[in-house]
């Protein structure tokens, strides 16, 4: 549930790799698995790291990115290929049916697009297609597919209202779609779905539900580079760096119906929302959260009660146990966090009853801890990326020769 | 303790299910059938995990009446109020 500022270097960078470095992609997963989401055809919770074994993605090249919803998984390739797989009963993998996938599974309806971006919300998917098209599956009851009703689809569906516009992302939350058009476009974010907590942003009264994308406000002077979506919460950072969130609030604090700037001196470059907390990562490799002053202690009723009515929600504060270290990539499940050192060393925290934080365990973490990928072999230049879900996790490790 | 209080009108009727259903963190969805409504019970659980929600409702909307049968939960149909 979060966005690369730039998703079209980052795939640069991968397409290079794959025709000149790029050794091997490993998929791993670990986390609630009940439904399929781990991807490894199995129908069950793992405490550590699985090392998926996905022919239909080595043979679709490597995984540009993935998607992790509620209980589904969304994975584009390099080649703007799109891959879902998990839980399917409202339509969000946009087969055609209402099936659970145990694997990834290529969307035969999106092939003749060139998909560059995706999302996953709690039971929808939003897909982005270069020529800035953008098609939505999935529940529908709230209005969140944008398709002016609240009927669900199986098969994604090109949203008419965005035909004549760029649109250049989509992000699902729980009940609600942002949609970021290309700069240039003129009016450049819509909301659409549920937005009983604020989080569609499109007006200054509580709105229900709208099923048709309506301009959010507050942007007039802003440059928008990357939108993100949870639960009930919205987030969008600018080309200068500034975060703004709306929605739900966290920690202690009311709901924003409009987009409000969190204060910082730092620049942020990427932004992952979970159901309670928000981490955006600075520009020079810091990170920082939002209502973040329980995460971790969901198990314990007494210390998460006392933080809960002490918390201070809206304040950015660093995440404590990770000085000195330069931080690359960040993910955020409902309840858990995931980081990438610039070493290419997962540290993850949280809510662990599912093992989503791979640590062979249940237990819930309050601080940063590492995750080891299975045998750590040394090789160089390693990349990893970390993608969470509601309960789940996943990594994508790339060797380099 | 609670993980989050939840008005029933933000729930989703479940026909499988035969409950009221609410999005849990663990991907899985909280559940709190009529009969438990009945009878008062404000506690939605999480068949896959230890956390539990309140709900918030009006126990005369679904207190016992002589021809309950007839009493059809709501259709889950999200309106527009601009």
């Amino acid at each position: 549930m979060a966005m690369e500022v730039n998703p079209t270097s980052k795939q640069t960078i991968i397409d290079n790799e794959t025709q000149r470095e790029k050794v091997e992609e490993q998929l791993w997963s670990w986390g609630a698995g009940t439904d399929g989401q781990l991807g490894t055809l199995r129908l069950q919770d793992e405490h550590l790291p699985q090392l998926l074994n996905v022919p239909s993605l080595s043979s679709a090249s490597s995984v540009s990115m993935l998607a992790c919803g509620g209980a589904h998984v969304v994975g584009l390739t390099s080649g703007g290929k799109v891959l879902t797989w998990g839980r399917g009963n409202s339509g969000q993998l946009g087969h055609g049916d209402m099936d659970c996938l145990l694997s990834p599974k290529i969307v035969m309806s999106l092939e003749s697009y060139c998909i560059t971006q995706v999302s996953a919300g709690w039971s929808h998917s939003g897909f982005v297609s270069d020529e800035g098209c953008v098609f939505t599956c999935g529940d529908g009851s709230f209005g969140q597919l944008g398709h002016g009703d609240y009927r669900s689809h199986c098969s994604p569906v090109k949203v008419s209202f965005f035909v004549n516009k760029h649109v250049e992302q989509i992000a699902c939350g729980m009940r609600h779609s942002l949609v970021l058009l290309k700069d240039g476009s003129g009016n450049l974010l819509y909301g659409f779905g549920s937005g009983k907590r604020g989080q569609l942003g499109i007006s200054i009264d509580r709105i229900k539900s709208v099923n048709a994308p309506e301009i959010i406000c507050g942007f007039d002077d802003v440059q928008i580079i990357t939108i993100t979506a949870n639960a009930d919460h919205s987030a969008a950072l600018s080309a200068d760096g500034e975060l703004y969130t709306w929605g739900r609030g966290f920690g202690a604090t009311s709901d924003f119906l409009s987009p409000q700037q969190s204060p910082s001196s730092s620049k942020f470059s990427k932004v992952a929302l979970g159901w309670n907390h928000a981490l955006v990562l600075s520009d020079n490799g810091e990170v920082f959260m939002l209502g973040g002053r329980h995460h971790g202690m969901l198990s314990n009723p007494e210390i998460t009660t006392l933080s809960k009515h002490l918390s201070d929600g809206a304040v950015l504060e660093r995440v404590p146990g990770l000085d000195g270290i330069k931080v690359v990539d960040i993910a955020a499940g409902a309840e858990h966090s995931a980081i990438v050192t610039e070493e290419g060393v997962i540290k993850i925290w949280g809510w662990g009853e599912h093992g989503q934080l791979g640590l062979g365990s249940t237990r819930d973490e309050s601080s940063p801890k590492t995750v080891s990928l299975g045998d750590e072999v040394e090789r160089k230049n390693v990349t990893v990326r970390v993608y969470c879900g509601s309960g789940y996790t996943y990594a994508i490790r790339t060797f380099c020769s | 303790m609670s993980y989050d209080d939840v008005e029933i009108e933000d729930m989703q009727w479940n026909e499988e299910l035969q409950a009221y259903t609410y999005p849990c963190p663990c991907g899985d969805l909280f559940q709190i059938t009529k009969e438990e409504l009945k009878i008062g019970e404000e506690i939605a659980r999480c068949p896959s995990c230890s956390l539990y929600i309140t709900v918030i409702y009006n126990a005369e909307d679904f207190a016992d009446k002589k021809s309950n049968n007839n009493l059809e939960p709501p259709k889950r149909q999200a309106v527009a109020v601009a």
